[in-house]
């Protein structure tokens, strides 16, 4: 139904020895919430670069509405970007500063009034039109720079990490905020993080990068239950990854043991990794346990233990659980065949997608 | 650290302040004086003042040295501006640096080598000395003090901010007159106020290259030491003293003055609401 | 359209950059090697090198540049340490600050009041029992006004290095177990050597070549390299041998230079 805005075809972005983007593709449609995750240096921020214009691909197609835009000056770009420092002027007030962009476009005086006044009131800040930047907080801050630069009416908006400087709890709030702002303009928000919690949280859809390459797409449940690899499993959430290999479809081995699993079309013997999250191991007895570990640490989170324990083969295990053990002691985990998923090494998202197919309903 | 330590501390600083003022008071002191030596001092009188203002040549040459430190200051910070703006657009790091150290050369360089150089230059270009071989070198030696008090305030910067105002629409043109210049206007300010101190300051350069018909007060006054004392020049010394405050204060009323007025417009700001 | 654009912004400072900082030095080197009849020779060199008078010249601006350096140093830093620490500390550099804009031709003149027979310094001596003394046209005057000229200029980088050091080093020093004198000396004065080496660099290079004290202030009897370059532009018109001088004082800044430039290996950020 709803139809691409921006599309990347093939994006390369070099520089002298370093190629920070390698063949990027990708179409985010009309009013959805895009994220783009991944470790700092992986890229993320150099994509957004290059939609918002300040930096050039070295080849591949930037589309904007169906037009080419890689030649279009950023200043002529019907996008806005909200910066991870905020970039609010610090020469001009509150008032100032979102009306900057409405000013430059000779928008009549008592339009820019109007439009400067609805979009602080969008983020609740219209009582601060008057005050200096120097006077806000961090979290106020934020919300001028995105008031700034929603009052533009961009049919696109680029968040550049925009909450990596508030502290947690506010950080929180701002993701509830976000998100309805999103909804409630209807506009395309693309946003780069490297916080796995924010993405989840938010996101329609999630693009999972590292070293300039996109490693895998989609929602944020699809990623967190099916991780495309090693890599993406371990950034996604807490996860324990143990090596094992695949029997025959739907039955998997490893730590010497052998499991009823929920997943098929691999080749028999084949050596594989297998995930299985902290929340989804259960405490038991040993004997009722299909694996033994010896518990080292725990530590409480609040809503739950997190605790540390190590197997007979001394590999590490994370468990989350409602309830304390004891340090020291021997305890059983027991786990379903759907809280368990198999990767492959060197799989490509195309593979994975077409696999997942095969047995999936 | 300890009381005692503290205490010597401050008896030391006093003492060293002490040291620093005293042969300015002292000149100042005896530009009221009646007699005519800096040694006994006859009693309080305004002689030496009425002198100078009525010495026609003197206030000639005072003059011509504001002009000249006026308009080198502001041909310094134009071009200094541009240099740092410049400077700092350097994609790379190694002709940032090369122009960095190109800048500093004059900075570092001995006055005679700044006037015997200049000197030569401008002999070999038959450029007349005077006015225009002063003015010329007081912009040549202030530049780089202009590009070092700029820059700092570039590097501080955010690129996001150059960044933000092209994101919302402004063109290059807009971007330096509505973002950098204001951001930047502490450091051409305080540039500006460099350069006309360098300019009333400097002796050397200006005496390599002044020629015979123009003079400024750092030259005037070096020839009139060599001849003797004379009370005028410790009148002189005094209305410089106090130019030299008046500049000060001005500087940092002005450097001051952007924030209190931004202050109280949101003072009134808030009253309306 | 943009390249163009910039080129004319940055026009002026490259020019600048071209005839008065590159095209100066380019001549004096040059002329170096012109003798006072406009003939090529190494004559000027020659006679640098061979003459005793250049040699010891050279010499003595050197000793005296030390000494001056030397002794704004050793006042400065207990100054800049002491302000560094003072509540309004601002207001007191500022104070620092202020003498400097004071003409330095006028503060020479003071001295020669100052120092003069019946002057203040004289008549201070007598109050304490001392004989007066003969001090203007004397190295020692010399060195100590030039001091005084060049100490504002030595306690600025060292203060603001000072001011750089965050309060924690200190604390974490003395929890460690160090005396005053111990964080002082090991942790304190090694992190101001930024400071110290811009405050020599600044000091040193001029009173290479202060000519005017040392005419002032030094009477005629102190020749620095500095006055030797101006009587040969000014006096004698000797072009070529006074280039000669500069091309040795221009070598004697770089060496100076590259022993204080601070190559911010172990940098901070």
């Amino acid at each position: 139904m709803s139809k691409t805005i921006i599309e990347l075809q093939h994006v390369y972005k070099k520089y002298d020895d370093f190629t920070a983007l390698k063949d990027i593709n990708f179409k985010l449609n009309q009013g959805e919430f895009y994220t783009l995750l991944g470790p700092s240096g992986c890229g993320k921020t150099t994509i957004l670069q290059t939609i918002a214009g300040f930096t050039d691909a070295t080849s591949g197609q930037v589309l904007f509405d169906g037009q080419k835009i890689n030649d279009i000056p950023a200043n002529k770009r019907q996008l806005n970007t909200v910066f991870q420092d905020y970039a609010l002027f610090p020469n001009m007030n509150v008032f100032e500063n979102v009306a900057f962009g409405l000013i430059l476009h000779k928008v009549k005086k008592a339009e820019v009034a109007e439009r400067v006044h609805d979009a602080l009131k969008l983020v609740q800040l219209d009582q601060y039109a008057n005050r200096e930047i120097s006077e806000l907080s961090g979290g106020q801050k934020q919300r001028i720079a995105i008031a700034r630069a929603i009052v533009n009416r961009p049919k696109v908006l680029l968040l550049d990490e925009p909450l990596s400087a508030l502290d947690a709890k506010l950080r929180k709030d701002m993701q509830y905020e976000l998100r309805s702002l999103q909804q409630n303009l209807g506009i395309t928000f693309l946003f780069v993080t490297h916080d796995q919690e924010e993405a989840l949280a938010m996101s329609d859809q999630i693009f999972v990068m590292n070293k300039g390459q996109i490693l895998q797409k989609g929602d944020p449940v699809d990623i967190y239950d099916e991780p495309i690899n090693h890599f993406v499993a371990d950034f996604i959430g807490e996860s324990n990854i143990i090596p094992g290999h695949m029997v025959r479809d739907y039955e998997i081995s490893f730590l010497g043991h052998t499991f009823e699993c929920a997943d098929a079309g691999m080749r028999p013997n084949e050596p594989v990794e297998v995930v299985i999250r902290p929340e989804d191991l259960v405490i038991t007895t040993p004997e009722k346990g299909k694996l033994q570990v010896k518990v080292s640490t725990q530590l409480f989170r609040g809503d739950y233990y997190e605790i540390l324990a190590y197997d007979m083969q001394d590999n590490e295990w994370l468990i989350h659980s409602t309830n304390a053990t004891t340090d020291n002691a021997i305890i059983g985990l027991t786990f379903g065949p759907n809280d368990m998923h198999v990767m492959r090494y060197n799989e490509t998202e195309a593979k994975f997608n077409s696999r997942l197919e095969t047995y999936e309903e | 650290m300890s009381n005692r330590s503290s205490k010597l501390g401050k008896i030391y600083i006093v003492i060293i302040f002490l040291l620093l003022y005293m042969p300015i008071l002292y000149l100042i002191i005896y530009s009221f004086s009646k007699g005519t030596t800096m040694t006994n001092f006859r009693g309080f009188s305004l002689t030496h003042y009425g002198e100078l203002f009525h010495d026609k040549r003197m206030l000639a040459i005072f003059l011509d040295t504001v002009l000249i430190a006026l308009l080198s200051s502001v041909f310094s910070t134009i071009i200094g501006t541009l240099g740092a703006l410049g400077i700092s657009n350097a994609k790379r790091e190694r002709s940032r640096q090369t122009l960095l150290s190109l800048n500093n050369i004059l900075l570092v360089s001995p006055d005679v080598i700044m006037g015997a150089s200049f000197l030569i230059f401008f002999t070999s270009l038959k450029v007349p000395l005077g006015f225009w071989s002063v003015l010329l070198s007081h912009i040549a030696f202030e530049i780089p003090i202009v590009v070092l008090m700029v820059l700092p305030r570039l590097d501080e910067m955010s690129p996001s901010l150059i960044n933000a105002a092209t994101d919302l629409g402004a063109t290059s043109g807009q971007v330096l007159s509505r973002v950098v210049l204001p951001f930047i206007q502490p450091g051409i300010i305080a540039g500006f106020f460099m350069a006309i101190t360098y300019s009333l300051d400097d002796f050397a350069v200006t005496f390599f290259v002044t020629g015979n018909g123009f003079t400024t007060l750092s030259v005037e006054i070096y020839s009139r030491a060599r001849q003797g004392i004379s009370l005028e020049i410790n009148a002189l010394a005094g209305i410089m003293f106090v130019f030299s405050l008046i500049l000060v204060i001005v500087y940092y009323f002005i450097e001051n003055h952007n924030l209190v007025s931004r202050r109280k417009k949101d003072k009134l700001g808030v009253a309306n609401q | 359209m943009k390249k163009s654009f910039r080129a004319m912004f940055y026009t002026p400072y490259m020019m600048w950059l071209a005839l008065f900082v590159i095209a100066p030095v380019g001549l004096i080197v040059y002329y170096s090697f012109f003798n006072i009849s406009h003939q090529f020779t190494f004559d000027n060199y020659a006679t640098f090198f061979r003459s005793g008078t250049y040699l010891t010249m050279t010499a003595n601006s050197v000793l005296y540049a030390f000494l001056i350096t030397l002794i704004s140093l050793l006042i400065s830093y207990p100054m800049a340490l002491v302000i560094s620490k003072l509540k309004h500390r601002d207001l007191w550099i500022l104070l620092v600050i202020l003498p400097t804009w004071i003409n330095l031709l006028l503060k020479a003149y003071a001295f020669i009041g100052l120092l003069s027979h019946d002057g203040l310094v004289n008549n201070l001596f007598e109050l304490v029992g001392l004989p007066a003394q003969h001090m203007l046209f004397t190295d020692t005057s010399f060195i100590l006004v030039a001091s005084y000229i060049q100490i504002p200029f030595m306690i600025l980088p060292i203060y603001n290095s000072l001011t750089d050091i965050s309060d924690s080093y200190i604390k974490a020093s003395h929890d460690l177990g160090a005396t005053n004198w111990q964080t002082l000396t090991k942790i304190i004065i090694p992190m101001t050597m930024p400071g110290i080496k811009s405050g020599v660099q600044i000091v040193f290079i001029p009173s290479l070549s202060l000519f005017m004290l040392s005419r002032l202030i030094g009477g005629n009897k102190i020749i620095t390299l500095g006055t030797a370059v101006e009587e040969h532009f000014l006096t004698t018109m000797n072009w070529g041998m006074g280039s000669t001088i500069g091309v040795v004082l221009i070598i004697s800044m770089v060496i100076v230079m590259l022993f204080t430039n601070t190559k911010r290996k172990r940098g901070r950020n």
